[in-house]
């Protein structure tokens, strides 16, 4: 028995980066994105169940934002993957990430 | 262009000086008339470029700078069109259509002694109503896993009984209650990057209404299997292999199929066997080859062949409720070859020839009563024989064509025959055919009219009568052996469809 839970301590240790990595685009997103889509912000609110994963990936590679995102192409690219991974389309759509 | 030009004609200076460089300090010269056709060559690039310089005016340019932020504007307004559209079909993950059948059968029975089990019981009913409808959703999960579903409440008018017949092969092909019943639901897995072309299928199947019942229900086929084989509705895997790249032959493949037609559950664990004295699971394992036939537009062959493993029996269709508890009672194997093919030769024919073979491998009987007295049991019935030993050969044909009427007026209708005879010992796993009365199942001769008239894309009517003489009791049933039957059955339908 204390194999075992030895065992899946280790492999969630070992899945808590992956978790952070997931976390990032989360992170900015609310940070970076949110800093204008939001309440009474300069552009409308904004969520990444308002579109599917795909039209969200079409939206960026078309270069259809406006102005300057002051994110590197990393950070943009986490937040894309956030964006798509819970998008309409997603299993786990984020329909109130920004408060509306 | 006038780069192009320039870049031409800077490109002939150097190659006239690279000759010339060649020769030293003589001259080179080439052919007048190349010399000439450089030169025109060269005047007509000119003329194009002053030309299109000259086209591009002070009010033409002007337009053509406000043009871009007009046309940023209106490409931004479609793009944010397209999002929400193609976000609310990317969402929609479901396709639906719904089926709807009102049918109306007058039947006459004579010398009813055991029709095939789900069938008629009464000796007359006229004016038998019934109303079924149909769910169909479908979806491309991927483009590599798709997934349908069908599920069917299917009943009698002002009837909301539970038929006593049904079981898991036809809850959603003979009426009952208004409940919906899951009739199909299952994915098509076709696996990237395998060697051979691949596809898997599981969950519960569409192995009801198979070829060639497409042409009386005036629809594309519904099944992989044969429907003089298998109808009826199941659970399993089937992996599929296409063959069309080795052999050549168009919608050609192999599939191996397994499946349960019956697994045994305790009633208190859902997820044990039954403690001791239990049956053991009835697994199905089938092979189907298919193809087009080679130079036959729109045809098909099947070659099947089919092994049910440890078939079970209580006393449920022996006519009452005492008898000893469940048992297995052998092994079926089961072949068949089928051959059809729509429009012959642009006549607006379609004809089909199915045959199958049967063979039974007893290992057992349960003990029946039909007075529900357990201790003076009438006596065993094992895999079509009394005794649980004796094994038999069944066979059967059911042939048939249909005529597509090239009436315009009239909706194109189509009229249609069939005639199927299956011997003492037929037996075939058709519990959940469009027939209330299981007719290919039929020990004797059935014989088939029909007439479809179709009112529009989606509304038909199908006008048909049945008839049938049975050899043989017991159509339809593998358990025991009751001997001859003079029993005739007369079914007129009429009935009224709607797809949409």
């Amino acid at each position: 028995m204390q194999k075992r839970i030895v065992t899946m301590l280790t492999a969630m240790s070992l899945m808590l980066p992956a978790v952070a990595l997931a976390a990032s685009g989360d992170a900015l997103f609310l940070q970076s994105c949110g800093a204008c889509h939001k309440k009474g912000g300069k552009a409308a609110i904004v969520n990444p169940a308002d579109k599917a994963g795909t039209v969200w990936e079409k939206y960026f590679a078309r270069g259809r934002h406006p102005g300057d995102m002051g994110m590197s192409d990393a950070d943009l690219q986490s937040v894309i993957k956030y964006l798509v991974a819970h998008a309409a389309d997603s299993d786990q759509p984020a329909a109130a990430v920004i408060p509306k | 262009m006038k780069k192009i030009l320039l870049t031409a004609g800077a490109l002939l200076a150097w190659t006239s000086c690279a000759v010339a460089g060649a020769g030293g300090q003589s001259v080179v010269s080439i052919p007048a008339e190349d010399y000439k056709a450089i030169l025109e060559r060269l005047d007509t690039l000119q003329k194009r470029v002053d030309q299109m310089e000259k086209a591009e005016s002070p009010s033409a340019k002007a337009t053509s700078a406000a043009m871009p932020s007009k046309l940023a504007k209106d490409v931004e307004t479609i793009y944010d069109t397209l999002d929400k559209v193609e976000t609310k079909t990317l969402k929609d993950r479901i396709s639906l259509g719904a089926e709807l059948r009102t049918r109306a059968d007058f039947f006459k029975v004579k010398n009813n002694a055991n029709l095939s089990p789900g069938s008629l019981v009464e000796e007359h009913n006229d004016n038998h109503w019934s109303n079924r409808f149909r769910l169909n959703l479908d979806s491309e999960i991927q483009k590599n896993l798709l997934f349908t579903g069908r599920v069917t409440a299917y009943k009698n008018f002002n009837n909301n009984a539970s038929n006593i017949y049904a079981n898991d092969s036809n809850a959603a092909h003979i009426p009952g209650d208004t409940g919906l019943k899951l009739d199909r639901a299952y994915v098509d897995w076709i696996p990237e990057g395998m060697p051979i072309p691949l596809a898997l299928t599981f969950g519960r199947h569409p192995s009801s209404e198979g070829p060639p019942s497409e042409l009386k229900e005036n629809r594309l086929r519904q099944s992989t299997y044969p429907s003089l084989l298998f109808d009826g509705e199941s659970d399993g895997v089937v992996a599929t292999v296409g063959l069309e790249r080795y052999l050549g032959w168009k919608n050609s493949g192999i599939r191996f199929a397994w499946g349960k037609t019956y697994q045994d559950t305790n009633t208190s664990v859902a997820y044990m066997d039954t403690y001791g004295g239990a049956v053991d699971d009835s697994n199905v394992f089938a092979a189907f080859f298919e193809t087009e036939i080679p130079g036959v537009r729109d045809s098909l062959l099947v070659l099947s062949a089919l092994r049910a493993n440890d078939l079970t029996a209580n006393n449920y269709y022996l006519g009452n409720s005492a008898a000893t508890s469940a048992n297995n009672i052998g092994n079926m194997d089961l072949y068949g070859i089928h051959v059809q093919a729509n429009n012959v030769a642009d006549s607006g024919f379609d004809i089909f020839l199915s045959t199958g073979l049967n063979k039974t491998h007893p290992s057992g009987t349960i003990g029946y009563d039909t007075n529900g007295s357990i201790a003076t049991l009438e006596g065993t019935a094992g895999l079509m024989n009394n005794d649980g030993t004796t094994s038999h050969t069944g066979w059967a044909v059911h042939t048939g064509l249909r005529y597509n009427i090239p009436y315009k007026p009239w909706n194109n209708p189509k009229v249609g025959f069939e005639y199927n005879h299956g011997s003492d010992y037929w037996f075939n796993f058709t519990w959940g055919s469009a027939e209330l009365y299981n007719k290919l199942a039929t020990r004797g001769d059935a014989y088939d009219f029909y007439y479809i008239q179709p009112f529009n894309d989606n509304l038909f009517g199908r006008l048909g009568y049945t008839h049938i003489d049975y050899n043989y009791s017991n159509s339809g049933l593998h358990i025991g052996d009751f001997g001859e039957s003079t029993a005739e059955l007369d079914n007129l339908y009429f009935l009224l469809d709607v797809r949409f």
